[in-house]
């Protein structure tokens, strides 16, 4: 199993769009893959949208991604690539 | 068979009755497990899934056609939760131990629903998505029509419990022949919106409306407020409407008095109705509706191709368009408006604008600014909602120089827009004097300052008739106000539903208003009554009812004349 841990950077946490894009990324993956926040607490399947949204967080917390299986490399670097690109448009909100 | 509620759209329409019941989704008592055969559960429960999911990929493709691939997204976590391996693993697994399946998603769903909904904003709102994805598997599972309101075949006429503004909204007026309501007062904002889009409606029929069944020959007239099944050729006959010729120049009273007859709207659907009906410009835009039922605010371009849109369709008449005016019963997601006790008299209007949401507000008013240097943008007016304070209106004035200057600094084609005030609160009628000398008009929400004045809910239909502009305070209220805006060069607007009830025109005019603003429908009724007024016999009409003591006395006032 290989893990690594990823500060949150979209605005909207892993809420809404970024949360769908972590499942539909995690979905393609054979390996197992679990998100929890890295300082502890339940890491729950990546698969599951009632699960990851029901962790509940927010832009800046880190957290760790496990993945197990024989892509567990190809798909940790996706899931990183994806928690740690500020979601386009985004910061146009904010002006 | 006739029933009686209220008339809210004084229009009438007949049509096939269609039931819309959101929520009528009341389970069947649960048999005993070794009673179900879970295999024929299980194909239920996957024929269920594979509705839902045809039904949503539609709606996002509808969604993404309408409104940007932006709002869609949300269908996408749709999509999710249904295929979610958590609740679809426990809800094959007690299918298999003997639940059926609308009693397996009924359960499992809402457990989930409960556990969002204990947690903060953002999350309640996953609450949503979840009851929408369990309701869109009941419907099939119970086998319950579902309704698409924005495609209903022609000749509609909706029977609801209550619309939303948002189901109101999405109503094609072309298919929709009128729409009854159990619950619901004339100025709730579906009320409202149903009115801009000219459909025919009546609203607060009560418990006896869900007796008429689906299928059903109905009539609604709007004008008496009736709701009949199987109308015959003399009811059909005798049903009323507002149907004056339209007027499309600008009307003056018969001595010469010129009186602006304009429209309200929330969005692009009601442009149309009111260019058809001969409306001289838009006296109030509830720039608002921008802002509901999407995912994020909507950008500085996209609100200035709505507001140049408007300025088109009138090319050479005033638009008059409200900032922001959300709280109160206008709820916006994405924002996260904190929950009130008392929304009316807490953080909405101005107060947003200028606090909690300046960054909203300051796009608007970049959007309005670049709008008023468009093609046909001169006769560009912007209104702030919900002041009470001369601090406020300050503040505001100061936001809008600085957009200016923000836009002079980068080179960016900018013009300032008249500016003026919404009078809806007692504060603002009793400051009226002070805030038109700041201002170059001020606009009358009889609607809100009623209930203000008076302390009514609006939408409390146990008090409906506490909610009457023709109580003798909200009259001093508003004459109050047009003395004000005359002393001080503002000229004086009135855009609440007072303006467009054509019993009261010549009244409105006796009080001094230089233009009326209202639901399209009422716009050549109102031009007509207007035409018929002399200046002289309008102003002792609106002595005498200032001179009143009571409404009845204001009653017997305007019956007299």
């Amino acid at each position: 199993m290989m893990e690594r841990i990823v500060e949150v950077v979209p605005d909207a946490g892993l809420h809404a769009r970024p949360a769908s894009q972590l499942v539909q990324a995690a979905n393609r993956f054979d390996s197992e893959i679990t998100v929890g926040r890295a300082g502890g607490g339940d890491a729950v399947g990546a698969n599951s949208m009632l699960a990851v949204t029901g962790l509940s967080i927010e832009h800046g917390e880190s957290v760790r991604i496990t993945a197990d299986g024989d892509d567990a490399e190809a798909a940790l670097d996706e899931l990183e690539a994806l928690l740690t690109t500020p979601v386009e448009d985004e910061e146009e909100d904010s002006e | 068979m006739k029933r009686s509620g209220i008339g809210s759209t004084p229009l009438s329409g007949v049509g096939t009755a269609r039931w819309y019941r959101p929520g009528d989704l009341t389970l069947p008592e649960q048999p005993d497990p070794s009673a179900v055969d879970s295999d024929a559960e299980q194909a239920r429960f996957e024929d269920a899934q594979a509705t839902a999911r045809q039904q949503i990929e539609q709606a996002r493709q509808q969604a993404a056609e309408r409104v940007g691939e932006d709002e869609a997204a949300v269908f996408e976590a749709h999509l999710q939760f249904l295929d979610d391996p958590q609740l679809v693993d426990d809800i094959e697994g007690a299918i298999g131990e003997g639940t059926p399946a609308e009693h397996a998603v009924d359960d499992r769903f809402g457990e989930a629903i409960a556990q969002f909904e204990g947690m903060d904003g953002r999350m309640a709102e996953r609450a949503g998505d979840l009851r929408d994805i369990r309701n869109r598997l009941l419907r099939t599972l119970l086998d319950v029509e579902t309704v698409d309101l924005s495609a209903l075949p022609a000749g509609t006429i909706l029977l609801a419990e209550r619309l939303t503004p948002s189901d109101t909204a999405t109503l094609d007026p072309e298919s929709v022949a009128g729409i009854a309501t159990v619950t619901g007062g004339r100025t709730s904002h579906a009320a409202i919106i149903a009115r801009s889009l000219a459909i025919p409606a009546v609203v607060g029929v009560g418990e006896e409306l869900t007796e008429i069944e689906a299928g059903a020959d109905v009539l609604v007239d709007g004008e008496s407020g009736s709701v009949v099944v199987d109308p015959d050729e003399d009811e059909r006959a005798a049903a009323g409407g507002v149907d004056a010729p339209v007027v499309e120049e600008t009307v003056s009273t018969d001595d010469g008095k010129q009186i602006e007859v304009a429209a309200n709207i929330g969005g692009r659907a009601e442009l149309d109705p009111a260019v058809a009906r001969g409306a001289d410009g838009i006296g109030l835009f509830r720039s608002e509706f921008l802002f509901l039922d999407r995912e994020r605010p909507p950008d500085e371009a996209e609100q200035y191709d709505a507001i140049t849109t408007v300025l088109e369709a009138f090319p050479d008449d005033r638009i008059v368009v409200r900032t922001l005016d959300i709280g109160g019963d206008k709820d916006v997601s994405y924002l996260d408006l904190p929950e009130e006790t008392n929304p009316f008299l807490g953080q909405r209007g101005i107060r947003l604008s200028l606090e909690a949401h300046s960054d909203l507000f300051e796009t608007q008013l970049r959007a309005l600014l670049r709008a008023a240097a468009s093609e046909h943008g001169d006769d560009l007016a912007v209104m702030f909602p919900m002041a009470t304070q001369i601090e406020e209106v300050e503040a505001a004035i100061e936001r809008v120089e600085s957009v200016a200057a923000e836009l002079d600094g980068e080179g960016v084609d900018y013009a300032m827009p008249e500016l003026g005030v919404m009078i809806e609160t007692p504060a603002a009628a009793f400051l009226a004097d002070s805030l038109a000398a700041r201002l170059d008009f001020l606009s009358i929400g009889t609607n809100d300052l009623t209930q203000y004045v008076i302390a009514v809910d609006r939408e409390n239909d146990a008090v409906a008739d506490y909610h009457d502009p023709l109580y003798p305070a909200v009259l001093r209220a508003i004459d109050r106000t047009v003395s004000a805006a005359d002393g001080n060069d503002a000229w004086v607007g009135m855009c609440g539903e007072m303006a467009g009830d054509p019993d009261l025109t010549e009244l409105l005019v006796g009080l001094g208003l230089d233009e009326l603003s209202m639901s399209a429908v009422t716009v050549p009724a109102v031009k007509q009554q207007v035409q018929q007024a002399a200046t002289d016999a309008a102003n002792d009409l609106a002595a005498d009812a200032l001179a009143c003591e009571t409404r009845a006395e204001v009653l017997d006032v305007l019956d007299e004349s």
